[in-house]
């Protein structure tokens, strides 16, 4: 009898809506910055610096604060660690929905 | 819900859609044209370099204007290799179309149809296509470019000028419909975005 395959599991940290469209727009450049992020996912500033942190200590993203012609600018990328989940994630959000259409 | 899709193409419409900068950089193939016709001043090298440099300066506050106001990115390694691809497919569409369809080449057919118009539109649809950013302004901006140019009613002398003035306007055109819609996908600029991470 084959065993059953193990049910997916969702990663509470990436699944967090914000967290999820920040990673996700991060998956597809090498490197944003933190103005970018805030006009592709539409968070206000004091969201994104909150789920960056979070991000941040969890080891997904990496931030780097510099002088862009002498203003601050935040550059944000994903880690390897960040792509392996935020890939894996969209895995099993993929199958959850193949396993909720009906059978043919 | 997250827009997966839409997420995903946040930075493809944000390097390919920065349409202000299209508006100066469609002076340059009128320029052209109007310097190989020796049109007034533009006869003179000099004249030519001279709006050349003005281009490029013009380039220098839209570039800011997009920095401050929408950010900064690195494309991935995939989209810089589906950019660079473009290029070389680019240079290979115009050399081999333009002497193909109109040229002193032996072997070129020798249409009575704008090469110039017809190789650039085709160019420009494919890095659009290449960038995975094709729009429905795109296909009736450029579609229209390559329709004019392929009618085969330029007999006669060299149409290339012409051509060249015509993707010059179509370049801008372009320009103001890829910038509205980057608008449209970002947000209008009024009021700025600053950088004020405390991540």
């Amino acid at each position: 009898m084959p065993e059953p395959k193990p049910e997916p599991v969702l990663d509470r940290l990436v699944h967090e809506p914000g967290r999820l469209a920040i990673l996700t727009v991060l998956s597809s450049v090498t490197n944003a910055d933190f103005v970018f992020l805030q006009r592709a996912t539409g968070l206000t500033k004091g969201n994104l610096s909150s789920h960056l942190a979070k991000l941040e200590e969890a080891g997904l993203v990496a931030i780097e604060k510099r002088f862009v012609r002498k203003k601050p600018n935040t550059n944000i990328a994903l880690t390897k660690v960040g792509r392996a989940r935020i890939t894996e994630h969209w895995a099993q959000l993929d199958s959850i929905r193949r396993l909720s259409e009906p059978s043919p | 819900m997250v827009e997966r899709t839409k997420l995903e193409a946040a930075a493809a419409n944000y390097t390919y859609l920065r349409g202000l900068f299209l508006i100066p950089l469609g002076v340059l193939p009128i320029v052209s044209a109007l310097g190989n016709t020796g049109w007034g001043p533009l006869r003179n090298t000099w004249v030519f370099l001279a709006i050349l440099a003005l281009i490029g300066i013009a380039c220098l506050p839209i570039n800011s204007f997009y920095n401050k106001h929408y950010g900064t990115l690195r494309a991935s390694t995939g989209q810089q290799a589906r950019a660079a691809a473009a290029v070389v497919l680019a240079i290979a569409v115009v050399v081999a179309g333009s002497t193909l369809l109109r040229s002193r080449a032996s072997w070129s057919l020798d249409l009575p149809v704008n090469a110039t118009a017809v190789t650039l539109a085709l160019v420009i649809l494919l890095s659009y296509a290449a960038g995975r950013v094709l729009k429905i302004h795109h296909l009736i901006i450029w579609g229209t470019v390559l329709a004019t140019g392929a009618i085969p009613l330029w007999d006669g002398g060299d149409p290339s000028n012409v051509g060249l003035a015509i993707v010059g306007v179509a370049l801008m055109v372009n320009g103001v419909f890829d910038h509205r819609l980057f608008v449209r996908t970002f947000g209008a600029p009024a009021g700025g975005q600053g950088d004020s991470a405390r991540a």
